[in-house]
């Protein structure tokens, strides 16, 4: 089948990629585009290792084709950190050392990102409940819920003062 | 161990450091073997066998080395070292003439993308004859069950002596009789016969558990790539980077120093990637291709295809008096360990009848091949499974006798010098400072309430449930270097792979032993061609072993570093001392040598100073058993049976907490994997041999709606023989829930279960056979 080109935003950069119709967003993220945090564990959207964001909205990029991004705008783990700076969350999970084999870590950041988005003061069964469809072998998720509670607690006044700047 | 001599507090050993790789793990910035992408990259697939038995008549590739875009088809055989008695699954590459489990590789393909790859699979025609299967160990070991094994293929008992390190005598092992038999053994002490018939309570009960996977979020990767005068370079993940080279060497029959093993980072392992499985091919398909060929197996295939924890069928009797006095334990154990043969048969035996003490004992341990996919290590192998039948019996044995069961397991707990059912002494352990701790805790202190307390409509049903249960450790042979730097800096070298966190507590260890802060310490996992050779990261022994290694090169490379300054300043080596990165002598703090000084010397043109090297090359004979418990407290809903897990202590004695924050990782991710175990996860295979839950959807791990925070204790009761009095941390909290689970079920509900996972289904279903609930 003949490639198509698509066209989209990634990590607030415009982007455009030969695609086959067949390739998902996962792997036209990882072997396209060089963009190689998000994770396939699965490829069948139990896991959560490629979720990524469209439109701001967590997806599992295995599930979705690579055209269904055209003219959207994506975002990886690659473009959390904004200026050079850690994300509040990913500041929280390398003190609370919640990273240890690291597969999934790519995957719950994206999915804490976006439920902090919706709700910065979510409460920790809030999280649990968002965080629920990505799994984790390693950590038994105890590390994950205090610091994604921890930057919901710091989120909820650097939000309030990142809502006036916007 | 010595004491370190410092006169200020180093930032080291003790200090929860977060891991040096976290900012890196957070970002996405690390590589597994799936994220490397060299130029020229060809994707291989396998095409697996859909039968669990058959002969294969006939195979033809020639459609799909027609496909545009394959670069190779290859089938056994292409490959005249395949051999059909494979002694390991390792050997076992592609299937040669017949297929012995469903998943099993018949043919690979090499192309230039991976959907080519798969196009070309389909296009590979293989004719099958289906064979009669052995799907169930129970039948597969009667008499003239289908052959799993060619004729004459031996045990492999690799597994068991370089994981658990633990044995039987081989007088105790006999030689095996059924066609599917592939190892047996029994261990026997005292007068059974007699200890029943002077028994007031004799209990016997089966326990069951699946075949559970060992669940790392990061299929088996691996990328090959020859060089054009024939070295073999391999970007693993693995779990022992030597391990695999001398695996594939074997397999390949190629020296090995010819491969080069560059252990990537392992996106977790948890013992399923201590042997080789796709290495192999791969390696093969790069051969005959000329190009570096990437595998990445799906999760199907990590599923049917994997190498899974045994099936455990544990047959248990016990005999006590009215009083709880123990008088005879009598046991059968029948691992299931699917088409190949790798169980550690050893470990059942020892955990059956070496936890309390039993004056007389009988436990007949076998291993029973079955088509099914082989299995291998998955964290403390074993151990849960047989922790499972004696946690549950002596719970059970205690509820039947009106005893404490705290205070019942207290009475009979061996301590360090009773012999184990191997005649070994147990070394110095904790297990009695953990379970001292369980009666200690809050939430074992307040079952009672806990029980009376009726849920959230009054209907509820309350437990709070306990289980110990520990690892041995592993033991084998390792080696560390440590460098100084011409700035003072130090360089740690080992061949270890870090799946576990356990780089930043050798970087802690070094830093101790050597008298700088921790931050001066860079440590490398180098691959097999730099790095002093070492063992497998399993049988919870880096930190023991290697930690050991480390802390001896840092002793050996502070000794050199204050022989030279002793030289420099003309004082005794005795009067000195490394403090803020300088070497001082004691007393007199304007005397001193920089050891950027001592460094620079060691690498200066027409210096005399040689280079501070400290090297290190332990063997080992001791080891420091690790013991955990753990409290569960639930409610089970009277209706269905689901169970909520509301609380979930574990307290272990890990000797010295090296790092506490990794610690507490390693205690609460070993505690939700023994849940999974005990609450859902288990491979479902139909009567054909065909696994019936393929995907992470029907396979259920938990998630973090599922639980509770994990609450942890850290015991320290100091080995005598680990680095600063340390013992392996991994495996023990793996152990201990399934039979935590099922107490705390009982407590709840009534109902002893003893098949895994405990499901709200088998629950309600018990509950009906009792004639409440359903």
């Amino acid at each position: 089948m003949k490639k198509q080109v698509l066209s989209c935003t990634v990590n607030d950069e415009a982007v455009e990629v030969l695609v086959r119709p067949y390739t998902t967003l996962l792997d036209a993220l990882r072997e396209d585009l060089g963009l190689t945090g998000p994770k396939e564990g699965c490829g069948t959207g139990d896991c959560g290792a490629c979720t990524v964001h469209l439109d701001g909205q967590p997806v599992a990029s295995c599930l979705m084709l690579a055209m269904q991004a055209r003219g959207r705008s994506v975002r990886t783990i690659e473009g959390l950190a904004k200026t050079g700076q850690l994300h509040p969350l990913q500041d929280a999970f390398v003190r609370h050392g919640v990273p240890q084999c690291g597969f999934c870590i790519p995957g719950v950041l994206m999915a804490a990102a976006a439920v902090l988005a919706e709700n910065p003061k979510a409460t920790e069964q809030e999280i649990r409940y968002g965080i629920a469809g990505n799994l984790c072998r390693c950590t038994g998720y105890t590390k994950m819920l205090a610091a994604i509670t921890e930057a919901a607690g710091a989120g909820s006044a650097a939000g309030a003062s990142a809502r006036r700047e916007g | 161990m010595s004491v370190m001599k410092t006169t200020r507090d180093i930032k080291g050993v003790g200090d929860p450091i977060p891991r040096a790789d976290g900012r890196e793990k957070v970002t996405g910035a690390v590589q597994y073997v799936a994220d490397i992408q060299p130029r020229g990259l060809l994707h291989a697939k396998l095409l697996r066998s859909p039968h669990a038995h058959a002969k294969i008549v006939r195979i033809d590739t020639s459609k799909a080395k027609a496909l545009p875009g394959v670069r190779a088809v290859v089938t056994a055989k292409d490959m005249p070292q395949l051999k059909k008695k494979a002694p390991t699954r390792a050997h076992a590459v592609l299937a040669i003439d017949r297929v012995v489990f469903s998943g099993q590789p018949v043919a690979a393909v090499a192309a230039d993308e991976l959907a080519i790859a798969e196009e070309a699979l389909d296009l590979i025609e293989v004719e099958y004859q289906v064979l009669p299967v052995a799907v169930d160990p129970l039948k597969s070991m009667q008499p003239g069950a289908p052959p799993v094994a060619e004729a004459g293929t031996e045990a492999d008992t690799s597994e068991a002596l370089a994981h658990s390190a633990v044995a039987l005598t081989s007088s105790e092992t006999e030689p095996a009789k059924a066609v599917n038999i592939s190892q047996q053994a029994t261990v026997k002490r005292g007068d059974v016969a007699k200890g029943f018939a002077e028994a007031d309570h004799v209990l016997e009960k089966t326990y069951r558990v699946p075949m559970v996977h060992q669940g790392y979020l990061e299929p088996h990767a691996v990328l090959a790539q020859w060089d054009t005068v024939g070295n073999l370079t391999l970007w693993a993940s693995t779990q022992g980077s030597f391990n695999t080279r001398s695996e594939v060497a074997d397999v390949l029959e190629i020296p090995e120093n010819r491969i080069k093993v560059i252990p990537v980072e392992c996106g977790g392992g948890f013992g399923g990637k201590i042997r080789a499985l796709c290495e192999p091919i791969t390696a093969e398909l790069a051969r005959v291709t000329g190009k570096p060929v990437r595998y990445v197996m799906t999760r199907k295939e990590e599923l049917e295809a994997g190498m899974p924890a045994p099936q455990v069928i544990i047959k248990l009797k016990t005999g006590v008096k009215r009083d709880g006095t123990l008088l005879a334990l009598e046991a059968d154990t029948i691992l299931d360990t699917g088409a190949f043969s790798g169980t550690v048969l050893a470990v059942s035996a020892v955990f059956l009848g070496s936890m309390y003490k039993w004056p007389a004992f009988e436990i007949r341990g076998m291993e029973v091949l079955t088509h099914k996919p082989s299995v291998a290590a998955y964290r403390a192998p074993g151990a849960p499974q047989t922790i499972f039948a004696i946690e549950s019996h002596m719970a059970q044995i205690a509820r039947e006798l009106g005893l404490d069961p705290l205070e019942f397991r207290m009475r009979h707990l061996i301590q360090e010098g009773d012999p184990m059912v191997n005649n070994q002494p147990w070394q110095s352990n904790g297990a009695k400072q953990v379970l001292a701790k369980v009666g200690e805790h809050p939430i074992w202190k307040g079952r009672k309430e806990w029980a009376a307390s009726g849920g959230k409509d009054g209907r509820g049903l309350r437990g709070t449930g306990f289980a110990l249960g520990g690892w041995l450790g592993g033991l084998q042979p390792t080696s560390a270097t440590v460098r100084l730097n011409p700035d003072g800096s130090l360089n740690v070298l080992t061949g270890q792979v870090d799946i576990a966190g356990t780089n930043i507590s050798l970087a802690q260890i070094a830093a101790s032993a050597f008298g700088v802060d921790f931050d001066q310490v860079k440590i490398t996992t180098g691959d097999t061609d730099s790095a002093p050779l070492t063992g497998l990261s399993a049988g919870s022994k880096t930190i023991y072993t290697v930690g050991s290694a480390v802390l001896k090169a840092a002793e050996d490379a502070r000794r050199q570093t204050l022989e030279i300054a002793a030289k420099e300043m003309e004082a005794s080596i005795h009067d000195l001392e490394i403090r803020d990165n300088k070497v001082v002598v004691k007393g007199a703090p304007d005397k001193s040598v920089t050891l950027a000084s001592i460094g620079k010397k060691g690498n200066l043109y027409m210096s005399k100073v040689p280079p501070v090297l400290g090297t290190a090359t332990p063997a080992f004979s001791q080891q420091a058993p690790g013991f955990a418990a753990q409290i569960a407290r639930v409610e089970v809903d009277p209706d269905t049976g689901e169970t909520t897990l509301h609380d979930f202590v574990v307290i272990q004695d890990v000797g010295k907490a090296i790092n506490p924050l990794g610690v507490e990782g390693q205690m609460q991710g070993g505690a939700v994997q023994s849940l999974g175990i005990a609450m859902t996860e288990g491979l479902m295979f139909d009567d054909s041999g065909r696994l019936m839950n393929p995907s992470l959807l029907d396979y259920r791990k938990l998630t973090a709606a599922d639980l509770p925070n994990i609450e942890t204790i850290i015991v320290e009761v100091p080995s005598p023989s680990g680095p600063f009095g340390a013992r392996g941390v991994g495996e023990p909290p793996i152990v201990p829930a399934p039979a935590a689970i099922a107490n705390a079920v009982e407590d709840a509900a009534g109902v002893r279960i003893t098949e895994l996972p405990v499901t709200p289904e088998r629950i309600a279903l018990a509950r009906a056979a009792k004639g409440n609930g359903g």
